[in-house]
């Protein structure tokens, strides 16, 4: 499952901030896993479900609401 | 209206009201307490944010730590910035899901409030595009650092009101060198201080955010805060 910036109201473009977890780290649902931040506000990104993290992109990447920035393979 | 529960605590050093908001977020959002908004002055403080680096303490932590002053490394975006005696902190605890607004509302609304409560007293604050705050021709008067998870915001705003001493001279705030700071007693040419202030930013929150604002002060609040510890 792909794990995509969510639509934070208005904001047409976030900065991600720094991962949270590693690359083929195993993340739990409802872990923070990520932070992007726009305007002042930081946000942090939640696993929606339990798996395996791959393919991060990278920290500092301009990235916008509905864009992926990793996958995670349910275990 | 929508409540709102005020916590005024008067001034407070940083690292506790930390443990506070922390703890606070957590209870919001498992909906234990209603949305709340802490309401305060620190002792002086630098706070770094995610955008901070070393290089924007101009003084080395041994004596910021002579000057009594702490240095905290926080969650919150934006770089760094001071906080003290003369500047109204205002802790918004809210679930944006529910209030029905996003990121940039939610932002632009903390502006607002510092821009009402700034014309309260005669002094004209505005908006700058891509740098957020409350800002006068002669310099940034007031500041914005917000960290949301799970639609629960914590952190928020800082109203200079008149600052001593003025802890941005130890610092490159906002990660901007050169960048002039002012407050509102200085601006207004009028003496006036938290005290006058915070009344005002309270209103201007009400309105801003369609609120209305239940308050416990001191002992009471403490009590509040003490039961839910």
């Amino acid at each position: 499952m792909e794990l995509v910036v969510p639509d934070l109201g208005e904001v047409e473009e976030v900065t991600l901030v720094r991962w949270l977890k590693g690359e083929g780290e195993e993340v739990e649902a409802g872990e923070a896993v990520a932070e992007v931040e726009a305007d002042k506000a930081v946000f942090v990104i939640e696993a929606p479900l339990s798996g395996t993290l791959r393919n991060r992109r990278k920290e500092g990447a301009r990235v916008r609401p509905g864009e992926t920035i990793a996958v995670i393979q349910p275990g | 209206m929508r409540p709102v529960l005020v916590l005024r605590l008067g001034r407070v050093p940083y690292g506790p009201v930390l443990d506070w908001q922390r703890r606070l977020h957590l209870l919001r959002r498992e909906g234990r307490v209603p949305d709340l908004l802490l309401s305060l002055e620190h002792e002086p403080v630098i706070t770094l944010g995610r955008d901070a680096t070393e290089a924007d303490l101009l003084l080395p932590r041994e004596e910021l730590g002579r000057l009594g002053v702490e240095v905290h490394p926080i969650e919150r975006g934006g770089a760094a910035t001071y906080h003290g005696p003369g500047q109204l902190v205002l802790y918004p605890i809210l679930n944006l899901r529910e209030l029905g607004i996003g990121l940039r509302e939610y932002v632009w609304r903390l502006e607002e409030v510092m821009i009402r409560t700034g014309k309260a007293f005669g002094v004209e604050l505005f908006r700058r595009p891509g740098q957020p705050g409350a800002w006068h021709e002669r310099g940034k008067v007031g500041f914005i650092g917000v960290f949301v998870r799970g639609w629960i915001t914590y952190h928020g705003l800082a109203l200079n009101v008149d600052l001593s001493p003025n802890g941005f001279s130890w610092i490159v705030p906002c990660g901007i060198p050169e960048l002039s700071v002012v407050s509102l007693a200085e601006l207004s040419g009028a003496r006036i201080g938290v005290e006058e202030v915070e009344p005002l930013a309270l209103s201007a929150f009400s309105e801003v955010f369609g609120m209305e604002v239940l308050a416990l002060s001191g002992e009471e609040a403490r009590a509040w805060l003490n039961q839910r510890g």
